[in-house]
Parts: C-alpha cells; structure tokens; sequence
C-alpha cells in the first residue's frame, strides 16, 4: 500500500518565546484535495513550510510523500505556489518554467513541449516570452500555479493560490485543482476563500491559534441539514411547541426557523405541524456553509449556530 | 546538468540580465580610457627614460590599487545580496524546495559570482595593462600574477560577503564587508609603521587582523607583482619609506600566507553553506 501523501504527528514548531504550532497531527490520503483553514496567523503557512523543509519543526515527526521531511526524491515530486510568489523579474515565464525544469532535473526532450502545455495551462502561453517584471500581480500567481504544476508532481501544495486572481482566474484553478485530482494528484489547500475550499476539497482541517480545532469530510464538517425555514399560518401554541421540539426556534411571522435539525426530522416535522392544525406555505431546509461552520468553530460572535458532528481533537 | 551549476549559471545571467555586468564594465572603460590619455600625456612630458619608468610603475600601482577597490566593492555588494535579495523578496520560496541542498544553492552562488568577478578582473584590467603598453610603452613586470592576486582578494571578499548574505539583509551585508576590507587595510599600515618602530605587540595585532582577513596580505601580492626590480631595490634601499607605504611590497606573500588565504576561503564557504542550511526561510 502506498503511504499516505502527508502524515505528521504532533509536529510543533515555536519561534523563540512564541508557539506557531502545537501538536499537529493529521493525515492526507493520495489524491486528495485537502484544504486547510484558519484565520491569519494559525500557522498555516508555518505548516506548509514545514512540509516543504523550509523550516524545521521543534518537534514531531512528519512524512511527505512516505519519505522523511527534505528527502530529494520526494521532492522531486512536490509542486508548491507560495503564499508570497515572486519569480526572476528579469527571465521570462518561459525560462523560469525552463529554470525549474532544470533543477526537477526534467529530460530534455519534451521538455519544451511541457514547459508550453504549462503556460498554456494557466492562462500565460501569449505571454511566455515576456519578462516576468512586466506581468500584474494575477499573472504572476498565474506563472506560480505553472512552476507548482510543471513535472507533474504527485502533491501540489497551493497557498492562498487566488489571492491576486480575478473570477475568470478563480475559476480556472478550480478546474485545475479538479484536473489534479482527477490524475491521481494530491492538493494541499491554504485558503481564505472557503466556497472555493467547499467546491473544490474532499477534506479540510480547521487550525487555530497553531492548532487543529476540527478536520473531516466536507459533509461531515457541515454535517446534514442544520436548519429549516417554514412559511406557516394558523400556528397555534401547540405548533409552537412542536417546532421548539424539534431545535431551537427563531419567529419572524410568518417564517419560522427550525436550527439544529436533521435532515431525516424534516419529514416527521411537517406531519407533526399539519396535525397541530398549521397550514404550510413553504417548507426551505438549508444547510450550513463551510464559512458559517468555519465562524462558529473560531468562535466568531454571531456566528450561525449549527450541530456538532465534526471529529475534534482533544 | 547539476542544481550547483544551473544555479551558478542563474546568477551569472541575472548579472547580464540586470546590466551590472553593463554597468561595471562601462564605468571600467571610462576610467581606462581616462587613465590611457593620462599615460599618453605623461609620456610625452619627459624625455628621462628612467624618472618617466619610475613614475610609470607608482602610478600603474595606484591604478591597481584603485581597481581593487572597485573589485572589492563589486564583489561585496553583488555577494551580500546574491542570497539575501532572494530570501527578502521571496524568490527563494519557491526554488528552496527543489530537490537540491541549501550548500548547492550557496556553491552555485558562489560560483556564478567567481566566474563573474574573476573574468571581470582579467579583461578590464588586461585591458588597462595592454592600453598603457600600446600608448606608453610600460609594462608592469608580472600583469598575470598582479591580476591573480587581485581576483583572489577579490574572491576572498566575495566569499566573506556570501556568508553575510546568509544571515544579513544585503545593504548590511556589503557595508559590514566594505568596512572589514577598509580594516584590513588600515591593519597592513599599522603593522608596517609597527614594524619600522619595532613595536612588536602592535605589529603581532596587525598580522592578526591581516590573517582574519588576508585581502591585504594578497593586494600587497599584486603590487609586488607590478613593481619593477629598479624599484624594489630602491624600496629595499629605503626601509622606512617601504615601511609606510601601503602600496608597496619588498617580497611576495609567504607560501604559507597563500595556504592560510585559500584555507580561509574553504572555511568561510563551508561556515556559509552550514549557515544557509540552519536558516529557516
């Protein structure tokens, strides 16, 4: 069996007097898409450059690609788009893929031809012979997505890769993103931007303040249907109770709001307010977003109060 | 092709690409050709051979002494930011997880910055050398040996300044190596004058300095190498002349001062490349 893509163990890494990192255990599988969350300064892109080898951790231990942390050959097999993208002012797009082919140490022949499909890929082929100085800060991130995915490594490690992007460019790293994991590609997602994590991941993780608060499957962090919104009339007191029975209730006449029900209540719910006599307009299940989830494990005030089926660490 | 040299070749096209090797040059030019004219009109001042040989040889010293400084501060500056300018912008967040060591990324570094300052060594001050022979008919004796030395003084800093750029933002990096060359210098003077006074303690605190920092002790190679015997005698003639001149030297460097020089250079590489190596990015 192959090892996992990611697997680290109470990795923790501290800055002289300050911890960016406590105890971080989790596991990545092969050819997922796993994003990874947490408001500025979590330690997100302390962890990635722990990954990556460009800081050491002050404990734990970790796995990339089934080697040690800084093995060569999983390397060689590892994009990345940092968080921070700059590339050589002064070479064009084409001779940076062309610099980064080298030292993946990529065979001549095709070479060219890969170096092309990349550019092309990211939206840069009308402007591969153009000095990278002269490109907007979204083509320059468009040229980082091109350095992460050239070789086609078997982990691609994305950080805040739509910063700089317009929708238009948003949109074509998803499809990428897809595309990855449809050739059998893990992707490591640091984001902001939760719809897209909601869109594109299988998986995500929730770090705070240096450690994990939460990590599931996309359905299991959001869990089933948290809430319901009834349109209803003649709703007597008996009604009333009924809909408190069912989760905690908020009245706005003539909608009501049902939070903290599952998806399989809904149906019993309905029979229950036609008996006690209520007439029913409209009946709206909704379900939690990723931000809303995200808000309430950070303990963002306000935030939408959902059910609690996430796996958290102790 | 290895990581060390794609590096290395890397940082010798940026130096092309970013028109230092432009600008370097063409300040050199202008300088030659200023330095030519002056050598064209001091030839035709005076009809004394052996006055006009002997000013000749003083003044190609103190235009070695001049090119140098130039080398030195070249070499400084372009070295204290060959890492730090790639740390500080972000560049080296995406080549550093590249399957090759930090210790590639310093050697190729520094050898791109070798290869560049060596061959910039050679042909300007080839250039000046061959200029002045066709104007002024003078040749220092040994122009090949002078510009070796120079090159290694200028390696030496190099070297220095690639380890500070491990750890130091460029523009503190290059000061910190400029002001080390000026008190290398500055040490060569002391421990002459010490040693004409025969004040042994001070002289034993220059030789100190000069070793932790042999660029003296090889830019008192080169001019060694340019000086003609006629005025190495005279030099010899006159101790306490020879004693406090800065540009002047009696005798070549001691082979053992060119082992310790070439030992310095492999142990401050080496320091460099543990340095960048333990450096979280």
């Amino acid at each position: 069996m192959r090892a996992a893509a990611l697997d680290t163990l109470a990795v923790a890494k501290r800055f002289g007097e300050k911890t960016a990192l406590y105890d971080l255990t989790m596991t990545v599988g092969r050819g997922e898409a796993f994003g990874f969350l947490g408001p500025n300064g979590a330690g997100k892109t302390t962890a990635v450059k722990i990954f990556l080898g460009l800081v050491r951790p002050t404990s734990g231990a970790c796995e990339v690609l089934g080697a040690p942390l800084g093995d060569r050959e999983a390397r060689r097999k590892i994009g990345y788009l940092p968080e921070l993208f700059r590339y050589q002012g002064w070479l064009t797009s084409a001779e940076v893929l062309g610099l980064h082919a080298d030292l993946l140490g990529l065979p001549r022949a095709g070479r060219a031809a890969a170096i092309a499909d990349t550019l092309e890929l990211v939206g840069l082929g009308a402007r591969a012979a153009d000095r990278v100085e002269t490109y907007s800060k979204g083509m320059q991130q468009r040229l980082g997505l091109g350095v992460a995915l050239l070789g086609e490594p078997d982990l691609v490690f994305l950080d805040e890769p739509t910063s700089a992007l317009d929708p238009v460019g948003r949109n074509d790293v998803r499809v990428i993103v897809e595309s990855l994991k449809a050739r059998g590609a893990t992707v490591f997602l640091n984001s902001h931007l939760l719809t897209e994590v909601e869109r594109v991941c299988d998986r995500v993780a929730v770090v705070d303040k240096g450690r994990v608060v939460a990590s599931g499957s996309i359905d299991e962090m959001l869990g089933a249907t948290t809430s319901v919104r009834l349109h209803l009339s003649g709703v007597d007191a008996g009604a009333i109770a009924t809909l408190r029975s069912f989760g905690k209730l908020e009245i706005d006449a003539p909608w009501f709001v049902v939070s903290g029900i599952g998806d399989d209540a809904v149906p019993g719910l309905v029979r229950r307010l036609v008996a006690d006599g209520a007439e029913i307009h409209a009946v709206e299940p909704s379900r939690a977003t990723l931000e809303e989830r995200f808000l309430q494990l950070l303990k963002v005030p306000d935030a939408a109060v959902i059910d609690d089926r996430v796996s958290h660490p102790a | 092709m290895p990581p060390l040299l794609t590096i290395a070749f890397l940082t010798l096209r940026e130096a092309t690409r970013r028109r230092v090797l432009w600008f370097l040059g063409g300040a050199s030019l202008i300088a030659i050709g200023l330095s030519t004219w002056g050598f064209a009109k001091l030839a035709g001042s005076t009809s004394e051979p052996a006055a006009l040989v002997a000013i000749e040889s003083v003044l190609v010293v103190l235009l070695a002494y001049a090119f140098s400084v130039l080398l030195a501060i070249a070499a400084a500056f372009l070295a204290s930011s060959a890492i730090a300018a790639d740390v500080d912008s972000g560049i080296a967040l995406a080549l550093l997880p590249r399957p090759f060591s930090r210790a590639e990324y310093v050697l190729g570094k520094w050898l791109g910055l070798a290869v560049l300052m060596v061959a910039f060594a050679f042909v300007v001050g080839g250039l000046e050398f061959a200029s002045i022979g066709l104007v002024a008919g003078y040749q220092p004796p040994h122009p090949f040996g002078a510009l070796t030395y120079l090159s290694a003084e200028a390696l030496t800093l190099l070297t220095l300044a690639l380890l500070a750029s491990t750890r130091l933002p460029a523009i503190a990096g290059g000061i910190a190596v400029v002001a080390a060359f000026g008190a290398s210098w500055i040490a060569g003077i002391v421990g002459s004058i010490a040693g004409a006074l025969q004040r042994e303690d001070v002289q034993h605190g220059a030789t100190a300095v000069g070793l932790l920092l042999p660029t003296d002790g090889l830019w008192r190679g080169a001019a060694f190498e340019l000086q003609p015997v006629a005025l190495l005698l005279a030099q010899e003639a006159n101790q306490n002349a020879r004693a406090q001149n800065p540009f002047a030297s009696t005798a070549p460097p001691p082979e053992a001062f060119l082992l310790w020089s070439f030992c310095w250079m492999i142990a401050v590489l080496a320091v460099a490349c543990y340095s960048f190596t333990r450096r979280e990015i």
